[in-house]
């Protein structure tokens, strides 16, 4: 799948990159774009090729677009979280809200427009990686109220029980839980979170934030607790600070 | 009366008690000249013209008296010979019938007892005439009542009056409802229809009936198919004309970026990705501007207008976070609206950003929310300059750019507005522009929810 050109400049690809997308064209260039980055990208054209092709080979991340002949991006996306746990950016056509906030809520980690600029489509793919690589930097478990974080293996954990978050819920609970009782800005969970600035008209933290919500409630956990501020930002709550 | 069902069973039912009432009239007053005759004949001097007639002319003058006799009496009085045939040869009725086979028993055969002092001689039963060639005539009044007549009197016209009504009642009830029921089902299916639910069918409802009825209910299903499919069809264009457009947009932006690592930077670069940025705005307002016709996916609710506000003003704060142009707002919390939030939000994010765009550099925009009789007002307004007052009805037009924009032609859609005016009509509400000292001012009003 790599070209030859790429292939003589790196000795070995950083990460191996799948995208979705019924546009054959778009991969290829997206493909000689991402490839001095040394960032290998394998192109599938269906869903449901993806899903074969994501469960031979050992890619760390999935670029998913949303409108795919046959079954859909949410479908594949939907298909895909009942066993992985992989990065998933999805491509959404601008101003279609429902694909994009469906798509966050089964689970996909960012998303972008299309047509997107390919620069941002890497600093996005760069923040993600660096994000689930690099947990080695504080490795020691964070503990609030019922939770606990691994912040290596990136587990959650309620008691013995596991909780399962994807990388973007995970480091937005991270976020929070570095300083429960305080405030933090929508603008600083965007950057710590998701690696970019927080952009306006976009709801995706909120989206994020109801899975994490909705996941602890589902375990039974009612502390620590998410409260929204709103216009402001979110903040974590222990224990006695939960009325 | 504004019920179709009461109208209708009201009409049946003055219809049908108006004729109980007339023919109830009707046999009343032929009852009772029935009644008054017989009385008549009784106390009249008929036996004795009819004697008079039987000895001048025999049976033939009899019969012709009988003939003479006025209307009701004549059907009254029937006339028989030895053989018990009536003169005029009428069927005799029923009870005469009977009358007759009883008292023409052996028992009236018997030769009349003598004429002697003390004895008996039983009264003849009927008035007799003897005809001069010795024949003998029998004269039978009917009695003016039958048995239902005998019946009616004995209840009381009352308790039957009572009944008859009761009767037509129900009649006149299950009549009107067997016309208002269908039209209510098709009532309730537009209504459906209308709010969106295309899916909902109304010949199930009104059961499975070959009248006009069925097959307006088959008609109005066809126009309900037609209206699901074409709504589909608009729907899928505006998915597929939005991923046709877009996937070019998005080669173009890549093909971009690699020709830039090529040839280094130039400045035509930029303008490029400007441009193909823009193009990408206008398809998606566009888009927008269509699908709020077609969007019926959303549900009506109540909005209260400061929650769905603060976070569009808190959007393109931030949008604007460079500019010095400030926005100031000034809610009312009650202010409540029953409408679509997606494309109230939609109208009320356009409208604002069209403000942000045209104030000031270190201008204010002031965005204020409250409500006054019975209507929720949104204003917006900015220290832009306004616009002159012949343009202000146009504003709201597709692509219309101010004269006055200037500079500013460049940037928007030229939708923003006309989005806006289409996303309130949509909630029921009307947008409207005038200039006051510092700039435009937009006010959107809308039906109160309280």
């Amino acid at each position: 799948m790599l070209s030859d050109k790429s292939r003589d400049a790196m000795n070995k690809p950083d990460a191996k990159i799948l995208i979705i997308d019924d546009d054959r064209e778009l991969g290829e260039m997206l493909k000689e774009f991402l490839a001095p980055d040394h960032f290998e990208l394998s192109a599938c054209l269906s869903g449901e090729d993806g899903l074969h092709a994501l469960k031979e080979g050992d890619y760390e991340l999935l670029i998913l677009d949303i409108m795919l002949p046959g079954a859909s991006g949410i479908d594949v996306l939907r298909e895909l979280r009942q066993s992985s746990d992989i990065p998933v950016i999805m491509l959404t056509a601008r101003g279609d809200d429902v694909d994009r906030i469906l798509g966050l809520e089964f689970g996909a980690d960012d998303y972008i427009s299309k047509p997107f600029n390919p620069r941002e489509l890497l600093a996005r793919i760069k923040a993600i990686l660096r994000r689930s690589g690099s947990g080695a930097s504080r490795h020691h478990p964070v503990n609030v109220g019922a939770v606990e974080l691994d912040t290596r293996s990136r587990r959650v954990t309620a008691g013995d029980e596991p909780i399962r978050l994807t990388g973007t819920e995970f480091e937005l609970l991270r976020c929070l839980a570095e300083s429960p009782g305080e405030v933090v800005s929508k603008e600083d969970l965007s950057r710590q979170a998701l690696g970019r600035r927080y952009m306006p008209y976009d709801r995706s933290i909120d989206t994020h934030i109801s899975n994490v919500r909705r996941k602890l409630a589902d375990a039974g956990v009612v502390s620590p607790f998410i409260q929204s501020q709103r216009g402001v930002g979110y903040c974590l709550l222990v224990d006695d600070e939960v009325s | 009366m504004r019920s179709l069902l009461i109208r209708i069973f009201v009409s049946f039912w003055s219809i049908i008690v108006i004729t109980i009432i007339v023919a109830g009239a009707l046999g009343y007053t032929y009852a009772e000249r029935a009644r008054v005759a017989i009385q008549n004949f009784e106390v009249s001097d008929a036996m004795l013209e009819a004697s008079a007639a039987l000895r001048e002319a025999g049976r033939d003058g009899l019969t012709d008296w009988l003939r003479s006799l006025p209307g009701v009496t004549a059907s009254l009085v029937y006339v028989l010979d030895d053989r018990g045939h009536d003169l005029l040869d009428r069927r005799l009725p029923p009870q005469l019938q009977i009358a007759i086979k009883r008292f023409s028993g052996p028992r009236f055969r018997r030769p009349p007892p003598p004429r002697e002092f003390g004895n008996l001689r039983p009264a003849r039963p009927f008035t007799q005439l003897i005809g001069p060639d010795d024949h003998v005539y029998t004269f039978f009044v009917l009695p003016p009542q039958g048995t239902v007549g005998r019946w009616l009197a004995e209840r009381g016209g009352v308790g039957i009056a009572i009944l008859a009504l009761l009767i037509s009642a129900g009649i006149s009830y299950l009549l009107a409802r067997a016309i208002s029921q269908p039209i209510r089902r098709f009532r309730e299916s537009a209504v459906a229809i209308a709010d969106g639910n295309l899916d909902t069918r109304v010949a199930d409802r009104v059961g499975r009936r070959r009248d006009e009825i069925g097959l307006l209910a088959q008609d109005f299903d066809r126009m309900a198919n037609e209206l699901q499919r074409s709504w589909m069809r608009q729907t899928e264009l505006t998915r597929n004309v939005s991923h046709e457009l877009r996937s070019p947009l998005a080669r173009l932006r890549v093909a971009l970026e690699l020709a830039r690592r090529k040839t280094g930077d130039l400045p035509e670069f930029d303008k490029i990705d400007a441009e193909t940025g823009r193009l990408d705005e206008l398809i998606g307002q566009i888009l927008e501007f269509s699908r709020l016709d077609a969007d019926t996916n959303e549900e009506r609710t109540r909005i209260n207008l400061d929650e769905l506000i603060r976070p569009i003003v808190e959007d393109v704060r931030y949008e604007y976070a460079g500019n010095e142009s400030r926005i100031a707002l000034e809610a009312d919390a009650s202010a409540a609206v029953y409408g679509y939030p997606n494309a109230l939000r939609s109208g009320v994010e356009n409208v604002l950003r069209n403000a942000m765009q045209h104030s000031r550099e270190d201008g204010e925009v002031h965005v204020r929310v409250d409500t006054k009789a019975s209507q929720a007002v949104i204003a917006i307004a900015d220290q832009g300059g306004g616009v002159a007052e012949d343009e202000l009805e146009r504003l709201f037009e597709p692509f219309y750019r101010s004269a006055k924009g200037g500079d500013d032609a460049r940037t928007g859609s030229g939708l923003g507005l006309a989005i806006a005016a289409r996303a309130v009509a949509m909630n029921d509400g009307s947008v409207a522009a005038s200039n006051d000292a510092e700039g435009l001012c937009v006010e959107i009003r809308l039906p109160s929810a309280d």
